[in-house]
């Protein structure tokens, strides 16, 4: 503690220090940019997984096959304060008149749907939010109510009771499947438990949906969890589509990497703003230790002062990330779902546990040069020899980078990548920039004169140059990856739902039905039809055993392998479909062939060479695999498991689907085809798509929120590192203005110096950027087509010189109209 | 050859106050003579070493410097001016520190885009004493190997007047001896009119003209 005093006494004449503010001002950007971005993207999280809490009706389900859930997992929610609905779903007929229909039936308690809106349509076509109907009243979607003949207010046979169809189901928390096969029916779950639907042997599938504070769901997952019986799962709102999970996984990486570029950005001005601190203070320490401090004394007093700057920033930045994050919520809080969850201010405490490392792993290697100042250094100035250890200590910000990549949740994947690109980044930019400044010191002896003394210096400055254009590389690289990079991430993932994606599905078209119902489709306005062959069957055998003699993991593998199954062929793999193992099918293959969905395969335990038997009404088919497939099950088009050769495929009983696009409100103008192709089992998949095509706009455009802000602190921190050098600068050129420089060489020079200095940054940061976008885009987004575009990145290395330039140029501005006499005092 | 006629500098003090650092002051040193400016501190020395130099103007006079009046010309027109007619030395030598000995002393050459500027810098430092030092940076030499090189600086392109700021103030005596002698010679080598500011009475006397200043003004001149 002997060394508290003095600290205090010279923290205020330290605070006129400009590298020490440009330090804490990075660290104050470091942790805002990432208390921000993790602040707003937890809560954009939170508001995404109500979103998809509104799909699935509530914020957590339990579901079981066959049979109700034990009576203690409604007790333990009721313990936790949570909100129940319980509910059952099965296919059953109903009856009007002489009409019958076999529906998909919800039966449902009132308090259906805790989360999300359930819309009905009275008799007089009003629109308005409902519950789980009372008993003796039913809901039916407009195909239940055009199959049946029936209008509201009229009575159907349900199970043997009469009830009375009291709204027109519009829209309803579905769960996120797909499609329902059948027409729709919600009835209460009192009338189908009376009606004896959902007692033994029953077919019925149970759910328990809660609703509630997230502790006490969190909670109530964790015991769930532990006491699921046999055949039960839990559903979360993120797994409710697999296709939100996706959306989800994207959000939360590009939002991950967005805070870390920004917190390595301030890294790297930390690091220059140490580096120039350090060497202000040799004088200083040079004169401690020549006084008979001890080393530790000199340090601590350095560390306290440090220390208290350090600490004042952090508590800035931590108060600046909570003001931006609410700022930016409530800028943007129009298009996203309502209503906003509570702004947490623990991310933002971690983001400054991460400042703080950020500042000891990039500030640490330069100040610790201090430490070997000898006492002699106040006759000549001197940091002392770079020990081994020293040396060593410059390879810190790697571990820490690293450390940080993984305690934002990167991932080891995300981690390593992210990491060997940085690393990647700077041995090239080193490489390049020793290269290019080798040949600027080459080539200035034959250049016009202020030109030549520009790119002397530049090459004369050799470490320092090196330094400024490594870091001015990585920095750009980062701010290249977010600037030009991240959105067309974005506008390609959204590209995936064009407004052309098929909206509507068609089951059951026989083969010749195809032409008639093309020609049906196209009268009705309907465009993008695709028509895959269906062959609807059993798998028998593996491996030549019987299903039933086959020993699976879990029951749930049983139940797949049991359930039908959907075959259909190709002449090559569909799109969103891509071989991982294997080959595609030969072309007259002796024997039949199947290729394999990977995960499909994984379930059941199934490699290359496996033999799979089908049973396909009488006709029994013996496939080998010959191929694995990666299936993108978020593309939005019909997707199988198994494919089959085309030649085996087309000997086997088959009929149609097709997929196609319906502009929206035209779906009357297909009752044509009903009509006329009674077979047909039309489907609307159009309120889905809407809702998903909304949570991907909404995720963008929290993205672009967030990328702004973090531009910004990029940008920002650009301009710190670029003005860390620029003391030696203000000084060579105040020198030569002495020795008669004139403005226009002066201004020469420094066009010639940071016109080089930014072409060199320019050009490894495009070439990081380029690198590390292509990575990002096929190794933790899955957009295998993805290609990072050109014109921009060239466009924004124009940007980069002129940006560099002009920076520099500032900071030497100043100098140009000053008398020189005066500069050189003041030095 | 080098003339002030009337020369003053007042400047505003940061309580608002105007100071007068020089008042009236009247010099003339003739093409190829020495001239010592002395007096305490904070009487103006440095000021009118500047003035005379054309780094900065006066407040009210005239300054003549080889024939053109410093008075009327902007900062370009002297900064053009002084690449061609002046050299300097500094108290604190004023090298840059990223530079080699070689580097430093090219660097008025280059301003002046002169021919054979290598040979010619390398010809100074031998002249210095320094041709084993060529390579060698600021933090590698002496303080008098360091005056050297901003001497061999001062000289290269043969200026017609050489201003030297306390070019002994960081030296101790034998070094500073040394580094006068140095200076005196290459005066009469190049006819070069040397304008120097110190407190070494040593060097002092062995200048054609002695001026001391005191308050800003002249009290006392000797030749």
């Amino acid at each position: 503690m002997k060394a508290l005093p003095p600290a205090w006494h010279g923290l205020r004449r330290e605070w006129r220090l400009p590298e020490l503010r440009t330090l804490a001002a990075a660290l104050v950007l470091a942790v805002a940019a990432l208390g921000a971005v993790a602040s707003l993207g937890a809560r954009v999280e939170q508001a995404l997984l109500a979103r998809a809490a509104e799909m699935l009706g509530g914020n957590l389900g339990v579901s079981t096959d066959y049979r109700n859930l034990p009576a203690d997992f409604s007790a333990e929610a009721a313990r936790l304060g949570l909100q129940q609905n319980r509910s059952a779903n099965f296919p059953s007929m109903a009856f009007h008149g002489e009409a019958s229909q076999l529906l998909d039936v919800l039966a449902t308690d009132p308090a259906w749907p805790l989360r999300g809106h359930a819309q009905l349509a009275a008799g007089n076509g009003r629109v308005y939010d409902g519950h789980g109907p009372a008993r003796g009243e039913v809901y039916l979607d407009q195909r239940a109510l055009d199959a049946l003949h029936l209008r509201i207010g009229d009575t159907l046979q349900f199970g043997g009771m009469p009830l009375r169809v009291a709204a027109r189901l519009v829209q309803m928390p579905d769960g996120g499947e797909l499609f329902a096969l059948a027409p729709r029916a919600v009835v209460n779950l009192a009338d189908a438990e009376a009606a004896g639907l959902l007692g033994a042997g029953s077919r019925a599938s149970h759910r328990l949906l809660l609703a509630g504070a997230p502790a006490q769901i969190a909670a109530y997952a964790r015991w769930a969890k532990a006491h699921l019986p046999g055949g039960a799962r839990l559903i979360t709102p993120t797994d409710v589509q697999q296709r939100l999970r996706f959306a989800f996984n994207r959000a939360s990486t590009l939002l991950r990497l967005i805070a870390l570029l920004s917190a390595l950005l301030s890294g790297i001005a930390i690091a220059l703003a140490a580096r120039r601190y350090a060497l202000r203070k040799i004088d200083e320490v040079a004169l401690l230790r020549a006084l008979g401090a001890p080393r530790r004394q000199v340090l601590g007093l350095l560390a306290t002062r440090l220390g208290s700057i350090a600490l004042a920033a952090l508590a800035v930045g931590v108060l600046l990330a909570l003001v931006l994050a609410a700022l930016a919520w409530h800028l943007a809080q129009a298009l996203l779902p309502q209503p906003a969850p509570p702004l947490s201010i623990a991310p933002a405490l971690g983001a400054a546990l991460a400042g703080l490392a950020v500042l000891l792993g990039f500030a640490l290697p330069p100040l610790t040069r201090l430490a070997s100042v000898p006492p002699q250094a106040v006759f000549r100035r001197s940091l002392g020899a770079l020990r081994w250890r020293d040396r060593l200590l410059y390879l810190l910000p790697l571990p820490v980078a690293l450390g940080l990549i993984l305690a934002q949740g990167g991932g080891l994947k995300l981690s390593l990548g992210l990491g060997l690109s940085l690393i990647g980044v700077g041995a090239a930019a080193a490489l390049i920039s020793a290269a290019l400044l080798a040949l600027a010191r080459h080539t200035a002896a034959h250049a016009h004169p202020a030109l030549r003394i520009g790119l002397a210096s530049l090459a004369r400055r050799r470490g320092l140059s090196l330094l400024q254009s490594v870091a001015l590389s990585l920095g750009l690289s980062a701010l290249l990856l977010l600037a030009v990079v991240t959105p067309a991430l974005l506008s390609q993932w959204q590209r995936e739902l064009p407004p052309d994606t098929p909206n509507w599905f068609a089951l059951n078209v026989q083969g010749a039905q195809r032409a008639s119902f093309a020609r049906q489709v196209a009268q009705a306005g309907g465009t993008e039809l695709n028509m895959l062959p269906l062959v609807v069957g059993n798998l028998s055998t593996i491996n030549g055993v019987p299903i039933a003699q086959q020993h699976f993991a879990d029951a749930a593998t049983r139940r797949w392998a049991e359930q039908t199954l959907r075959l259909s062929w190709s002449t090559q793999p569909p799109p969103g479909n891509s071989v991982v193992a294997g080959h595609w099918f030969s072309a007259q293959p002796r024997m039949a062939e199947v290729s394999v969905d990977r995960g499909w395969a994984r379930r059941f335990g199934i490699k290359l060479g496996d033999t799979l038997g089908f049973q396909v009404g009488e006709q029994n088919l013996d496939a080998r695999v010959t191929s694995l497939r990666e299936v993108r099950w978020d593309s939005f088009r019909v997707n199988f498991f198994l494919l089959l050769d085309p030649a085996h495929g087309h000997s086997l009983a088959h009929n149609w689907l097709a997929s196609f696009h319906l502009p929206p409100g035209q779906a009357t103008r297909l009752q044509a085809t009903s009509r006329a192709l009674p077979n047909v089992s039309l489907i609307d998949v159009d309120s889905l798509l809407a809702r998903l095509r909304g949570i991907v706009v909404q995720v963008g455009t929290a993205l672009r929120w967030v990328l702004g802000f973090s531009l910004l602190a990029g940008a920002l921190v650009l301009v710190a590192a670029l003005t860390a050098s620029a003391r030696e600068r203000r000084h060579e050129a105040a020198l030569l203005r002495t020795l008669g420089a004139d403005r226009r060489q002066l201004l020469l020079a420094s066009i010639a110096e940071f016109a080089m200095l930014g072409a060199i940054a320019a050009f490894t940061g495009a070439l990081g950027a380029l690198a590390t976008g292509q990575w990002l885009a096929l190794n933790m987004l899955d957009l295998p087509h993805f290609i990072v575009p050109l014109r921009p990145l060239l466009l924004a290395m124009l940007v980069t010189v002129s940006v560099v330039t002009l920076l520099g140029l500032a900071g030497t501005h100043k100098l140009l109209s000053s008398s020189p006499l005066r500069i050189l005092r003041q030095e | 050859m080098l003339e002030a006629r009337d020369v003053s500098k007042r400047v505003r003090s940061p309580g608002g106050d105007e100071l007068e650092i020089l008042d009236a002051v009247d010099l003339c040193v003739p093409r190829g003579a020495s001239a010592a400016i002395v007096g305490a501190s904070g009487s103006g020395k440095t000021t009118l070493l500047g003035l005379l130099a054309g780094l900065d103007q006066p407040s009210a006079g005239r300054i003549v410097l080889d024939g053109h009046v410093l008075t009327d010309l902007d900062e370009e027109r002297r900064a053009r001016l002084r690449r061609r007619l002046v050299g300097f030395v500094f108290q604190s030598f004023q090298l840059l520190p990223a530079l080699s000995a070689l580097e430093n002393v090219l660097l008025p050459l280059e301003l002046e885009g002169a021919g054979n500027a290598v040979a010619r810098a390398r010809e100074a430092l031998t002249a210095v004493g320094l041709a084993r030092r060529l390579r060698h940076y600021p933090a590698q030499l002496s303080g008098g190997e360091q005056q050297r090189v901003a001497i061999a600086r001062a000289f290269v392109h043969q200026p017609r007047v050489l201003f030297a700021d306390e070019p002994t103030g960081n030296l101790d005596r034998r070094t500073g001896a040394g580094v006068i002698d140095l200076l005196f010679e290459l005066n009469r080598a190049h006819g070069t009119t040397l304008v120097l500011v110190t407190h070494d009475n040593n060097l002092a006397a062995r200048c054609d003209a002695l001026l001391e200043l005191l308050d800003g003004r002249i009290r006392a001149v000797q030749a």
